[in-house]
C-alpha cells in the first residue's frame, strides 16, 4: 500500500505539474482539493481521472465516487486497491 | 480597409515587454539594444512574483509572459482593475496545442485536459482575467500580422464608448515545429523566428502618467499599393513625411530596398529616422506591438520625436499603420 501510495503522489506532482512539491511534502491525509491541502481544483479533477485511467486501469465514471475518492492520497488508495481485487 | 473612426484620444500610460531583448522593466531599453543575435534565448523574468503558484504550473510560455506584462502594467498605472481586456495573437498558444495534438496522436483513452483547454487563442485574454479576478470585456482578435492592430482598434472603440484603463496587447510564441515547417516550405528567414508579449495600458484623458498617445491605426487586408495606402494615412491625418520623425517598419523581404514602396521611404529617409524593428525583435506575428513600446521608450527618452509612424509589412499582403505622437505634439 505505502508504494502505491509513493507512486500516486509521483504521478499526481507530474500529471499536474506541481513543480514546488516534492512526494514527502503530500502527507497521506492532507485534502487534495482543499487550500489548507494541496489546493487542487476543478481542472486538477479531470486530470485524475484521466490519470486514475492511465496508471491504473480505472475508469471513474460515477462523479459522487470521485468526490469521495479523490480527498486524499489515503482514499485515493482505497479505491485503486478495491477496484483492483 | 479598417481604420479608427472615432475622434476620442488614446493615451497610453503604461507598456511592458517581454521578449528575446531587455525590455521587462527597463524604461530607456530602446537606447541599448541591439540587432537581434542569431542565438538569442527569450529573457524570461521571474514569473512567480507575479502570478500564483496555482496558475503559473499550468502555463505555457505564451501565458507566462502575457499575464506577467499585463500586470506589470497595471502596476505602472497603479490601476487595480482595467475597464477591459482586450489581445491579439497570430498563432496563439502554440506550446499547448502541439501537446494536445501530441497527447490526441499517442494517448488511448481519455485525453488529459489542460492541453486542450489552453490550446485555444482566447487564454490569453481569459488568463489574464483569472488572475486578476476581472469580470469585464475580453476580447481576442487573431487576424495574422494584423493581430495587435485589430485589438488596438478595439481598444479605441471602446474608450470611445465610455471604458477606461484597457489592458490591450499581443503575444505569439516561438515553438520548434515552427523552423521545421518552415525548412519543409523551404522559407529559411534571415532573421530569428522569437517569442514576445507588449501589453499597454490605454486611456481616454490625458494624465500624468501619461507617456504618448494613438492618433490613428489603419489596416489594408489584400493592400494592392503600399506606398499609396501610406501617403493617404498621412493624408487623412493632414501630415507630411518630413512630419514623421521616427519610422519602424517591418518587412520579411526588406520592403524598403524592394521597389514598392521606394518613393515614399526615400521621402521619409530626408528627414526621418528609420528602423527595420524586426531586425530587433525577430520574427513573430504580432511584433509590431514591440514597435509601439519602442516608440513609446524613444518618446519618453527624446523630447525631440513628436511624431512616430509604425509600417508593419510583415506579412506582404497586409499593411498596418500606427501613428503615435508624444503627449506635447
Amino acid at each position: 500500500m505505502d508504494t502505491l501510495k509513493e507512486d500516486l503522489k509521483k504521478h499526481i506532482i507530474e500529471q499536474l505539474n506541481l513543480e514546488d512539491l516534492q512526494v514527502s511534502d503530500i502527507d497521506d491525509d492532507a485534502l487534495l482539493f482543499s487550500t489548507d491541502g494541496i489546493g487542487l481544483d476543478s481542472i486538477d479533477a479531470l486530470e485524475l481521472i484521466v490519470l486514475m485511467e492511465k496508471y491504473y486501469g480505472i475508469q471513474v465514471t460515477n462523479p459522487e465516487e470521485g468526490k469521495v475518492a479523490f480527498l486524499s492520497i489515503n482514499t485515493m488508495a482505497d479505491y485503486i486497491a478495491k477496484r483492483r481485487t | 480597409m479598417l481604420s479608427i473612426f472615432t475622434k476620442s484620444q488614446m493615451y497610453i500610460t503604461a507598456a511592458s515587454t517581454i521578449s528575446h531583448q531587455p525590455t521587462f522593466k527597463n524604461a530607456g531599453f530602446s537606447k541599448l539594444i541591439e540587432p537581434l543575435k542569431i542565438d538569442s534565448e527569450l529573457i524570461s523574468p521571474n514569473f512567480k512574483e507575479y502570478i500564483d503558484a496555482g496558475l503559473l504550473r499550468r502555463m505555457s510560455k505564451i501565458l507566462r509572459m502575457s499575464v506577467t506584462a499585463a500586470k506589470d502594467c497595471l502596476q505602472q498605472a497603479e490601476v487595480d482593475q482595467p475597464g477591459a481586456i482586450i489581445v491579439g495573437t497570430g498563432l496563439g498558444c502554440l506550446q499547448d496545442t502541439e501537446k494536445f495534438l501530441n497527447n490526441f496522436l499517442t494517448i488511448e483513452g481519455l485525453l488529459p485536459p489542460t492541453s486542450f483547454i489552453q490550446s485555444t487563442h482566447n487564454t490569453i485574454a481569459g488568463q489574464i482575467s483569472l488572475s486578476i479576478g476581472n469580470h469585464g470585456y475580453n476580447m481576442t482578435h487573431t487576424q495574422n500580422t494584423l493581430s495587435f492592430e485589430h485589438a488596438l482598434i478595439d481598444a479605441g472603440l471602446l474608450l470611445g464608448e465610455g471604458n477606461d484603463n484597457i489592458i490591450v496587447g499581443a503575444a505569439d510564441e516561438y515553438i520548434e515545429i515552427l523552423s521545421t515547417i518552415g525548412e519543409h516550405l523551404h522559407v529559411k528567414p534571415e532573421v530569428n523566428l522569437t517569442s514576445g508579449a507588449s501589453f499597454f495600458i490605454v486611456s481616454k484623458e490625458q494624465s500624468g502618467k501619461s507617456i504618448a498617445k494613438i492618433k490613428d491605426i489603419e489596416t489594408v487586408g489584400l493592400v494592392q499599393d503600399i506606398q499609396e495606402s501610406i501617403e493617404n494615412f498621412l493624408i487623412n491625418n493632414t501630415l507630411k513625411e518630413s512630419e514623421i520623425d521616427l519610422v519602424l517598419y517591418s518587412d520579411f523581404n526588406d520592403l524598403k530596398d524592394s521597389g514598392q514602396v521606394s518613393d515614399v521611404f526615400k521621402r521619409f529617409e530626408n528627414s526621418s529616422e528609420l528602423i527595420n524593428y524586426t531586425n530587433i525583435i525577430g520574427i513573430y506575428p504580432s511584433n509590431s506591438a514591440f514597435a509601439l513600446h519602442y516608440a513609446v521608450d524613444r518618446i519618453r527618452d527624446n523630447n525631440k520625436i513628436k511624431s512616430v509612424l509604425i509600417i508593419n509589412g510583415l506579412n506582404k499582403i497586409n499593411l498596418g499603420l500606427i501613428l503615435i505622437e508624444s503627449i506635447e505634439a
